[in-house]
C-alpha cells in the first residue's frame, strides 16, 4: 500500500512541476520553431545556416560577461544585462569552449590568453582580428583591463615590492608572453628583494597570469613566499579590504566603495575573443551582428 | 570506588554531549542559513522570490521559480531513469548473479558511488551531450518537436543523474531484497509461482520499506547534485515546456553565480539555499513520517 | 537449484509464462545497461587520463608548467585525516550513547536521529555554504584547511554514527551480561567488549567517509580555498585532489592534466575501497 500512496505522491509532485511549468511557458521564446528548416535535405553534418544558434554566455556578475555585454552594448538604457534568458550559461571557460567545439552552431566568449583555436575558431570583430597586436591599436576594441588593487596604506614589504615587480619590464614580459596585452612605459625591476610573504587573490581570469608572475618572482627574489587565491573578482576586493588579502586581483574595473579603500593597478588588458565552431563559415561579425545575438532579435545563421 | 564512580558519570556526560553534536551541527546550519537568508527573503519579497519567473541579478529581479521547477524537472528525470534500471539490477545483483561474478560487479557499482562528480559532468559533456542533440536534431526534423534544442538539456542532466543515483538505489535496494527470508521466495516456488513472478510478487513488496529508502535517498543526491549538473544542464534561468531544453536548477544558481555576487545578489543565492535546504528537510520528514507509518502497520 | 534444471526446463517454464520471460529480459537489460555504462565511463577516463600521466605530474612543488598532483594529494591526506580526527570520536561517543546509555523510547534519541538522518541528507553545496558563513566568516578562520575539515567532520558524522551504531547494536547483549557478570562496570564494558568487537562496523564507516572526502568537491570549495600548494599550518588554505581537479578544467588550459587527475583519483578510490574489503575479510575472520 505504502509503494501505491508513494508512487501517487510522486506522481502528484511531477505533474504540479509540469502545470507550473505550463504556466510559464508563455515566457519561453521558442521562436526558433517558426523559422523553418527550409533545407532538409542537408545531412546534420553538414553546415545548415538555417538551424538556431546555440548562445552560450558567461554566469550574471563575472567580469568577462560584465566587460562583454557592456562593449556589445547587450545592456538596455539603464545599464542592465540584456543578455536573452535562452542563452546557456557556463561559469567555466572549459565548458564554453567545449561546448562550442561540439556544437557547430554555438557562439560564445572566452579571454583571448585562455583561446585554444585547435578546438574553436575566433571571429574577426568589425574587421579586426582578435589578437594582441590589434588591441594595442585599437582595431580590436573587445578588450577589459585586469585590475590588482592593494590597500591605500600597504605596509608589506614583499606585497610591495612584487607589485613593482608585476609593472617592471620584466614582468610586463611575462604578460606578454602569456597574450595578454602589457602596460606600456614601465622600467627595469629594481626591487631590493626583502623577505617574507604576501597573499593574492581574486579573479579566477588573472590568475592563469598571476601564477606564472609569482613562479617569474620567485626567480628573481627566492626570499619571498606568496600565496595565490583562485576565487572571484569580488571576493578578492573584499578580502583585500578586510586584509585577508595583501593583494586583491580584479577582473573588472573597481567600483566606487572598492575604490575608496583600494589603489587599483591595471597590470595587463585582456582580449575578449568572441568564439564559434570551425565548421561554422562566418569569419567576421560586427559589434551589432553579435549584440542582436545576445540579445535574442536573431536566433538563425542565416538570419545574420 | 568513588572516583569509579566519578568517572562512570563523567564519561556518560562525554557520550551525552557527543551525541548532541548532530543536534548542535542541525542547529547551527538552520540558524546560519536562515540568518543569513531571511534577510533577502524579506527584503525581495518571499512570494515575489518564490513565484517569480525573472531572475536579473544586474537589475534587481529575483525570482527563482524557474530553478526550483528546474530542480523538480531533473530530479523527477532522474527518478524515471535510475529508479527503474536500478530496482531491475539490484534484482539481478540479488537474484540472478552467478557467484563467480558477483564480487567484481559489486565492486563495480561502489565505484560507481565513488567516482567524483566533476568527471560525470565532463562525460556527460563530451559524450551525452551531442547524442542528446543529434536525437533533438532528427525528432525536428520528423516534425515531432518543434525546437531541436542543442543538447545540453533536463533530458541530458536526468540521463546523467539517472546513471550517479543508481548505486545509491541498488545499494539499499539489494540489501533490502537479501534481508527477505528465503522461505518466503521458496513458499512462493513451490507454489508454482515463476522465479520473476516471486521476486515482484514476493519478495519485492517484503522489502518496500528498503526500496522507498533508496528511491528517497537517490531523490536526495539528484536535487542536490551540483557540479555535474551545470555543466550540462545549459542553465537558462527561465521556464520551458520541452525537456530538450536547457534549464538551471537550485543548486546551480548557487555554485554559477556565488563567486561574483555581491550585496542582495549575494544574500539571494544562500536564500536559493535556504530554499533547498526546506526540500531536503520536507523530504526527510516524509520518510522519517513514512517508516513511522511502516513501523505502526 | 540452477544446477538440477537445465536449460531446456528453464526455457520451457519460460514458453509457458512468456510475462515472466520478458521480466528476466528486462532484469538482464538493466544489468547490462548499468555495467556498460561503467566500463564505458571508466575507458573514457583512462582513454583521456592515462597518456597523460607523466614524471612531471608528480614533481614535489606545484608550478603552473607541471600542474602537479602532489600538494593537492598531500593535502587530500591531511584533510582526510583532520575530519576524521574531529568526526570519529564525536560519532563513535554518540553512538555509545545511542545504544549503551540512552533508554529506549527516549525523545531526545528521537530528536538526534531525526537530526543525524537531517545532516545525512543535506547536499554539499549546502555545506559549503554553511561553512563558509559559519567557519569562514563568523569564526574567521579564513578559507583554511581546518574549516574544510571541521565543514567535512559535519558532513561524515552522520555515516559514523550510523555505521558504529549498527555495529553496536550487532554485538549479542549475552557479551555484557557476561561482562557484568564478571564485576566490570559498564565503562570497562563498553571499551573493553563492545566496542572491540564492534570494530569492524566502525572502520566500514570511516572507509565509506574517506570515500566521501576524497570525492568532495563542492563543500569544499567555499571553506578550504583553492592554492595549490601545501600550506604552512592547517589555518592555510590548500586544495584537495578533487578541488584540484575541478579548477585545472575550469579555465580549460590543463584539460589533459584534469583527465590525469581523474585517473589518480580513480586509482585512489579504487584502492580504498579494495583496502576496506580487505580490512573487511581480514576482522571477520579473526
Amino acid at each position: 500500500m505504502k509503494m501505491k500512496k508513494f508512487i501517487a505522491v510522486l506522481s502528484v509532485v511531477s505533474m504540479m512541476a509540469v502545470a507550473a511549468a505550463g504556466c510559464g511557458s508563455s515566457s519561453d521564446t521558442s521562436s526558433a520553431g517558426d523559422a523553418a528548416a527550409s533545407d532538409d535535405s542537408a545531412s546534420s553534418s553538414e553546415w545548415d545556416a538555417a538551424s538556431a544558434i546555440t548562445v552560450v554566455s558567461r554566469e550574471e556578475g563575472s567580469g568577462t560577461r560584465g566587460a562583454f555585454t557592456e562593449l556589445f552594448g547587450v545592456v538596455d538604457d539603464d545599464d542592465n544585462d540584456i543578455t536573452t534568458l535562452d542563452a546557456q550559461v557556463t561559469n567555466n571557460t572549459s565548458v564554453m569552449m567545449t561546448t562550442v567545439s561540439e556544437n557547430e552552431y554555438a557562439i560564445g566568449y572566452i579571454s583571448l590568453g585562455s583561446l585554444d583555436e585547435s578546438l574553436v575558431k575566433a571571429v574577426s570583430i568589425d574587421g579586426a582580428e582578435a589578437t594582441a597586436e590589434n588591441i594595442e591599436n585599437g582595431s580590436y576594441t573587445v578588450s577589459r583591463p585586469f585590475n590588482v588593487a592593494v590597500k591605500n596604506d600597504l605596509d608589506n614589504p614583499v606585497a610591495t615590492d612584487f607589485m613593482a615587480f608585476i609593472m617592471s619590464t620584466e614582468g610586463q614580459a611575462v604578460v606578454s608572453e602569456e597574450g595578454y596585452i602589457p602596460v606600456s612605459e614601465v622600467e627595469a625591476y629594481a626591487g631590493e628583494a626583502p623577505e617574507g610573504s604576501c597573499v593574492v587573490g581574486g579573479s579566477s581570469s588573472i590568475s592563469p597570469l598571476m601564477e606564472k608572475l609569482i613562479e617569474a618572482y620567485a626567480e628573481v627574489n627566492p626570499n619571498a613566499s606568496i600565496e595565490l587565491q583562485t576565487t572571484d573578482s569580488t571576493t578578492g576586493m573584499t578580502s583585500a579590504i578586510e586584509g585577508s588579502y595583501d593583494i586583491g586581483m580584479a577582473s573588472r574595473e573597481l567600483n566606487d566603495e572598492e575604490a575608496a579603500e583600494l589603489t587599483g593597478t591595471v597590470i595587463a588588458t585582456d582580449g575578449i575573443a568572441v568564439i564559434v565552431n570551425q565548421n561554422n563559415p562566418t569569419d567576421d561579425l560586427t559589434v551589432d551582428q553579435v549584440k542582436s545575438i545576445y540579445i535574442g532579435d536573431v536566433t538563425t545563421w542565416d538570419a545574420i | 570506588m568513588k572516583s569509579k564512580a566519578w568517572t562512570e558519570k563523567f564519561m556518560q556526560g562525554v557520550f551525552f554531549v557527543a551525541a548532541c553534536a548532530s543536534v548542535l551541527a542541525v542547529a547551527l546550519i538552520c540558524i546560519f542559513l536562515f540568518a543569513n537568508g531571511i534577510p533577502a527573503m524579506r527584503e525581495i519579497g518571499f512570494i515575489k522570490f518564490i513565484t517569480g519567473e525573472i531572475w536579473r541579478p544586474g537589475s534587481d529581479q529575483f525570482g527563482i521559480l524557474p530553478m526550483i521547477v528546474g530542480s523538480l524537472y531533473v530530479t523527477a528525470g532522474a527518478v524515471i531513469f535510475g529508479v527503474p534500471i536500478g530496482i531491475l539490477t539490484s534484482v539481478f545483483m540479488a537474484m540472478y548473479c552467478p557467484k563467480q561474478i558477483y564480487k567484481p560487479l559489486k565492486a563495480a557499482t561502489e565505484l560507481l558511488a565513488g567516482i567524483p562528480s566533476v568527471i560525470y559532468g565532463f562525460f556527460g559533456l563530451v559524450v551525452v551531450v551531442p547524442i542528446i542533440r543529434q536525437f533533438g536534431t532528427a525528432l525536428y526534423k520528423a516534425g515531432i518537436v518543434d525546437n531541436p534544442g542543442n543538447g545540453n538539456s533536463i533530458l541530458t542532466a536526468s540521463l546523467i543523474l539517472g546513471m550517479m543515483i543508481l548505486p545509491t538505489i541498488i545499494g539499499t535496494t539489494e540489501s533490502a531484497m537479501r534481508a527477505v527470508p528465503s522461505h518466503y521466495y521458496e513458499g512462493s516456488l513451490a507454489l508454482g509461482a515463476t522465479k520473476e513472478r516471486s521476486i515482484f510478487r514476493v519478495i519485492i513488496p517484503a522489502a518496500k520499506s528498503g526500496v522507498i529508502a533508496g528511491i528517497v535517498l537517490g531523490i536526495g543526491r539528484a536535487i542536490g547534485e551540483t557540479m555535474a549538473v551545470i555543466m550540462i544542464v545549459g542553465n537558462q534561468a527561465r521556464l520551458t515546456s520541452s525537456i530538450l531544453q536547457g534549464i538551471r536548477t537550485l543548486t546551480g544558481n548557487i555554485v554559477i553565480e556565488m563567486g561574483y555576487a555581491t550585496g542582495l545578489h549575494r544574500e539571494a543565492l544562500i536564500a536559493t539555499g535556504v530554499v533547498l535546504f526546506v526540500f531536503i528537510l520536507i523530504i526527510n520528514f516524509s520518510v522519517a513520517l513514512l517508516k513511522r507509518g511502516a513501523d505502526h502497520e | 537449484m540452477s544446477n538440477k534444471t537445465t536449460i531446456g526446463d528453464k526455457l520451457r517454464t519460460y514458453l509457458k509464462h512468456p510475462g515472466s520471460f520478458i521480466v528476466m529480459l528486462l532484469v538482464m537489460l538493466a544489468a547490462i545497461i548499468t555495467f556498460a555504462v561503467l566500463i564505458f565511463l571508466i575507458a573514457y577516463i583512462l582513454i583521456n587520463g592515462l597518456p597523460h600521466i607523466t614524471p612531471s605530474l608528480f614533481s614535489l612543488e606545484y608550478t603552473s608548467e607541471n600542474a602537479s598532483v602532489v600538494p593537492a594529494l598531500v593535502n587530500t591526506i591531511i584533510m582526510t585525516l583532520l575530519s576524521l580526527l574531529i568526526a570519529v570520536p564525536f560519532g563513535i561517543f554518540s553512538a555509545i550513547f545511542l545504544v549503551e546509555y540512552a533508554k529506549r523510547g527516549n525523545r531526545f534519541v528521537e530528536v538526534i536521529r531525526l537530526t543525524t538522518e537531517t545532516l545525512s541528507g543535506i547536499p554539499s553545496i549546502v555545506y559549503g555554504l554553511f561553512g563558509m558563513l559559519f567557519f569562514v566568516n563568523a569564526l574567521d578562520w579564513g578559507f583554511s584547511l581546518l574549516a574544510g575539515a571541521f565543514t567535512m567532520a559535519i558532513m561524515i558524522l552522520p555515516l559514523i554514527m550510523r555505521t558504529t551504531e549498527e555495529a553496536l547494536k550487532a554485538v549479542p547483549d549475552s557479551y555484557r551480561e557476561g561482562s557484568f557478570g564478571l564485576g566490570a562496570g559498564k565503562l570497562r564494558t563498553v571499551f573493553r567488549i563492545v566496542l572491540p568487537s564492534a570494530i569492524p562496523g566502525v572502520l566500514a564507516g570511516v572507509i565509506l567517509a574517506i570515500g566521501r572526502i576524497v570525492g568532495e568537491t563542492a563543500a569544499l570549495m567555499y571553506t578550504s580555498g583553492t592554492v595549490a600548494q601545501i600550506p604552512d599550518s592547517i589555518m592555510g588554505s590548500g586544495r584537495t585532489l578533487a578541488l584540484h581537479m575541478y579548477n585545472l578544467s575550469s579555465e580549460g588550459l590543463y584539460m589533459d592534466q584534469a583527465y590525469a587527475t581523474a585517473v589518480i583519483l580513480l586509482v585512489l578510490v579504487v584502492g580504498i575501497n579494495a583496502l576496506s574489503s580487505v580490512i573487511a575479510r581480514k576482522l571477520t575472520k579473526a
